[in-house]
């Protein structure tokens, strides 16, 4: 059954509205956000940014519903189509022609920014007073994020998570990544970039149980503006990191060669 | 419609639709779901997805043998699976999923009942992936 694009975009739209929130002052009565020796508010935990239909049962997403509409949280802004240049665009639909079938994590490529953060898996935050690490479950992803205010290293390799460089702005961790490759996708299928991309992540812990995540995606060879992105991460204290060697046994390889020899598009 | 419904349940906690470890759509048919019965004959309990095999007996008794995708240890755990105690090799088992494009006997699995009628999530909705 198909539905008509502006009726999909109507439900979307009144869905986000009444469910999903932004950062904003914490309402009086509520648990307190957590904070460092040195003020800030502290992010450590173990956290997860996506996937929440696959990790989590009905009765939980229900629990994670009323906690927002009881903390008053705001609905995100809608997600942006990728503002690509025509020619981006045209090679970004040749990937969604191709159903994903060249997704790099398929092959079990490591995520770059900001997608390993809206992976269905956690990650932990460490913050320490001169650096935040991110060690994320999925493909054993490892962020070092100095906040002591160095500049990005001089002797950078092109990396699937760039280098990564911290400051305090306010209460949001804002972190400055360069030095990508291009072995990822941005967030969604075909979301190609260049070396020159720079990512911008926002971390704002608006309330005990979630951080608001803002990505602002810069790259001028394929986008004619910045892109944007945004996502509720939600804290997950009975959790633990575990191991996830996505190569182990994965058959997908070799069926996307006999794929291509089929008509799997249609 | 199934992906519309995914992306709705992704936004209504809070982010956009979500993935599995590839895109669904370019192996599975999420317009032929199947739903076979019979016994496990073997489960490889492995990285990016766990495999199992169901050997499934028609109505003349001759037996084909399934073989089904699902969820990646680490997010089967946290759906109440437990290795070697959950699903056993000679269990009788009842299996939804949605068909491959390539190997008419082999589909991604998204629920299994046990013959005690408990009932636990094997793999992602179809129309997910690629996030």
């Amino acid at each position: 059954m198909k539905r008509p694009l502006a009726s999909v975009v109507a439900l979307l739209a009144s869905a986000m509205l009444v469910t999903t929130t932004l950062a904003q002052t914490q309402k009086p009565g509520l648990k307190p956000i957590p904070r460092t020796a040195d003020g800030k508010p502290d992010l450590s935990g173990v956290w997860v940014g996506g996937g929440f239909a696959l990790l989590f049962g009905d009765a939980e997403i229900e629990a994670i519903r009323k906690a927002d509409e009881a903390a008053g949280r705001k609905p995100l802004p809608p997600p942006e189509p990728p503002p690509y240049k025509p020619d981006a665009e045209k090679k970004r639909q040749e990937y969604l022609a191709r159903k994903g079938i060249d997704d790099p994590m398929a092959r079990c490529l490591l995520s770059g920014v900001p997608r390993i953060t809206v992976r269905p898996l956690p990650f932990e935050i460490i913050q320490q007073p001169h650096r935040v690490v991110i060690l994320y479950e999925v493909h054993h992803g490892m962020r070092f994020i100095p906040t002591d205010g160095r500049p990005h290293p001089d002797d950078m390799e092109p990396s699937y998570l760039g280098d990564s460089i911290g400051r305090w702005d306010g209460d949001t961790l804002v972190v400055d990544v360069v030095g990508f490759n291009t072995n990822t996708w941005l967030v969604g299928v075909g979301t190609h970039h260049t070396e020159k991309l720079r990512v911008t992540e926002r971390y704002t812990r608006d309330t005990y149980d979630t951080i608001v995540y803002e990505a602002t995606m810069e790259d001028p060879d394929v986008f004619t503006k910045p892109w944007k992105m945004y996502a509720t991460l939600r804290l997950r204290p009975n959790e633990r990191i575990r191991e996830y060697e996505c190569i182990e046994n994965n058959e997908d390889i070799q069926r996307f060669e006999k794929l291509l020899e089929t008509d799997f598009k249609k | 419609m199934r992906t519309v419904r995914a992306v709705l349940f992704g936004l209504l906690v809070g982010t956009v639709p979500l993935s599995g470890h590839h895109s669904f759509a370019a192996e599975y048919d999420g317009d032929k779901p199947v739903t076979v019965s019979g016994v496990v004959a073997k489960i490889d309990w492995m990285n990016p997805h766990i495999y199992f095999y169901v050997d499934v007996k028609d109505d003349k008794g001759a037996v084909t043998q399934w073989k089904f995708e699902g969820y990646p240890p680490n997010m089967l755990v946290r759906q109440g699976w437990k290795r070697d105690v959950t699903m056993k090799v000679g269990d009788t088992v009842k299996v939804f999923g949605w068909r491959a494009r390539l190997n008419p006997t082999q589909a991604a699995s998204r629920k299994v009942t046990f013959s005690n009628g408990t009932e636990l999530n094997s793999g992602p909705p179809a129309g997910t992936g690629g996030q």
